[in-house]
């Protein structure tokens, strides 16, 4: 790509060395910026320059946060005696949305895999068990995907628990909701019917 | 002939490659039971045969990469194939193009995983480099065994993937403990244990198959040998003494030092015997051709039991390795209508041609000149 000045170019390097943009994409963006106000790319680059000068990782779960603790870990509304494990802050988004947890989170920030070099020292695990043995946690729901290094995962962290009076629980696999039973893989339904569950009738 | 004859139906009815090895653009009428393809050295004719292979197994017989594959200076490739399989036809396209995913469609919908696509089209690929089954290590062998037997069994491919993956993650582990000997090595039993019920499968099947598996190799032998030569196949691994848990237990030292997995279903092996000596020491060229030649003829069969389906089956340049004998037997083997679609590659035109004619079976010629077949 030709460009006719440097500072378009820079403009553009930089926005393409995000994920998912590349230089056309880049380029378009850029050309919107510049036809437009000044002050609104001003606002643009303000917005990005405090949220990176301004953002922390809350000292409790490791969530995203404005202050040194997050606001899941400061609502008093919500059980601190129930903590969600999950992967990354976009999984803490996800189960938000759905509004049916209201206990509080911890964000391990991947999951081990040695080929990748994450090692459990890479993880926010240490601060899980100190969380665990220090607060008055009684129940921890592992929400980490079923892959192979998620299982991994998983089982590393509940045999550091072994010993803490604390119950584990991880949430269920199986087929779909509003999904039909011969669309779902062998795997999947084979798992759906040894994990199956009571039936509650409904009083 | 069993059942309804249909239903044992498998057949590959036209071939179109595109930038496939050094294929530019060819499109393949076949006929349902044997397909000659003549012509001389480097020509294509296996090339052709490993076109079929990738399309019943998802990858290159000759464990060749993807990229490999790929028509000289040219930047993808595309194998589109229709099959007739117990009446129903499926049309099966592989797409591989540089730095991008391989994609395999089945009825024009894409396979998530490529694996699901093993075993709805049973093949065997008869070769002369079979003979990395007897001078070769053990990789070879279990390769073979893995290969039989993922076409058979979805949960053994998934258990023997899951295997894999974890055993990776425990070699990568190794090595990275070997860098940073204060690290946690508690990880490690985590991965011992993942690997155990994988393992306890995969032993298991190795087993069950392998009892099966002899009694056809066997009589596969006799009758291709007509005699009454004693052959057999012993099954070797650390597992069928030691539980999984205990050998890893005991090798720990030895794997942080070696940086790997020493113990394991990873090291079984698949022992050939002639009378009570190694095939590989002790065998006369002969004597090792013939053994070759059941173990594939007998994988073929095994196959056929389990899926009620005739395999497709690729014979490449047999008939340079085998004397004439040995032709003869596999000639009236092949007619007796055991058998389903056959390719067979060969140097001579007439040759292929003879056989075809001896075997009084519905056939077809082609004639390969420089990626262009006739």
């Amino acid at each position: 790509m030709n460009f006719s000045s440097k500072l378009l170019e820079e403009a553009v390097n930089a926005f393409a060395s995000l994920p998912g943009i590349g230089k056309k994409t880049a380029l378009r963006l850029v050309l919107h910026l510049c036809k437009g106000e000044l002050e609104n790319s001003e606002t643009f680059a303000n917005a990005i320059l405090n949220m990176r000068r301004g953002i922390k990782s809350c000292s409790k779960c490791h969530n995203l946060s404005d202050e040194e603790v997050c606001v899941i870990c400061r609502d008093q509304r919500r059980e601190q005696g129930v903590i969600c494990v999950v992967e990354s802050i976009r999984d803490v988004m996800a189960i938000e949305d759905t509004g049916q947890f209201r206990g509080v989170y911890h964000v391990l920030g991947g999951v081990i895999s040695p080929l990748e070099g994450v090692g459990p020292g890479e993880l926010n695990i240490d601060s899980l068990v100190q969380r665990i043995q220090t607060g008055e946690v009684r129940e921890i729901i592992m929400a980490i995907s079923p892959t192979i290094e998620g299982e991994t995962t998983i089982f590393f962290i509940s045999k550091k628990l072994r010993d803490l009076p604390v119950q584990i629980s991880t949430i269920a696999r199986g087929v779909s909701f509003g999904g039909e039973l011969e669309y779902a893989d062998e795997l999947t339904l084979g798992r759906s019917i040894t994990a199956r569950v009571p039936y509650r009738n409904v009083d | 002939m069993p059942q309804d004859q249909f239903l044992l139906m498998l057949a590959l009815q036209r071939l179109t490659l595109t930038n496939f090895k050094n294929y530019a653009s060819q499109s393949l009428e076949f006929s349902p039971r044997l397909n000659c393809l003549a012509g001389n050295n480097g020509m294509g004719k296996t090339n052709l045969l490993d076109a079929i292979y990738y399309l019943c197994m998802t990858k290159s017989h000759f464990n060749l990469p993807d990229t490999a594959i790929i028509r000289h200076n040219e930047g993808f490739l595309r194998l589109e194939g229709h099959f007739l399989r117990q009446e129903k036809k499926e049309k099966i396209v592989a797409k591989i193009q540089a730095r991008k995913l391989k994609e395999l469609e089945r009825n024009g919908v894409a396979y998530e995983k490529l694996s699901e696509h093993i075993g709805l089209l049973p093949v065997v690929f008869i070769g002369p480099d079979d003979n990395a089954l007897i001078t070769e290590g053990s990789e070879d062998r279990r390769r073979f065994l893995d290969n039989t037997l993922c076409q058979v069994d979805q949960q053994y491919m998934n258990e023997l993937i899951l295997y894999n993956k974890v055993l990776q993650q425990r070699n990568a582990l190794l090595k990275s403990l070997a860098d940073n000997p204060s690290a946690d090595s508690s990880l490690l039993d985590i991965y011992d244990d993942q690997l155990i019920d994988p393992a306890i499968y995969i032993v298991e099947q190795r087993v069950t198959f392998l009892q099966r598996f002899s009694a056809i190799f066997q009589s596969m032998h006799h009758y291709i040998t007509q005699r009454q030569e004693e052959v057999s196949l012993v099954y070797q691994s650390q597992l069928l003494e030691n539980d999984l848990g205990t050998l890893l237990a005991q090798n720990r030292q030895r794997d942080l030092y070696l940086q790997r997995t020493s113990a394991g279903i990873h090291k079984d092996d698949l022992v050939f015997n002639l009378g009570e000596h190694a095939l590989k020491k002790f065998g006369s060229q002969g004597q090792l051709k013939s053994f070759l030649l059941a173990l594939k003829l007998a994988q073929y069969e095994m196959l056929r039991q389990h899926k009620g389906l005739h395999p497709i089956l690729l014979l490449d340049d047999l008939f340079d390795k085998l004397d004439e004998q040995r032709v003869t037997h596999l000639l009236k083997l092949l007619s007796e209508g055991e058998f389903g679609q056959i390719f067979i590659t060969d140097t001579h035109q007439t040759r292929t041609e003879l056989i075809a004619k001896q075997l009084g079976v519905e056939y077809q010629q082609f004639v390969v000149k420089d990626g262009v077949i006739g």
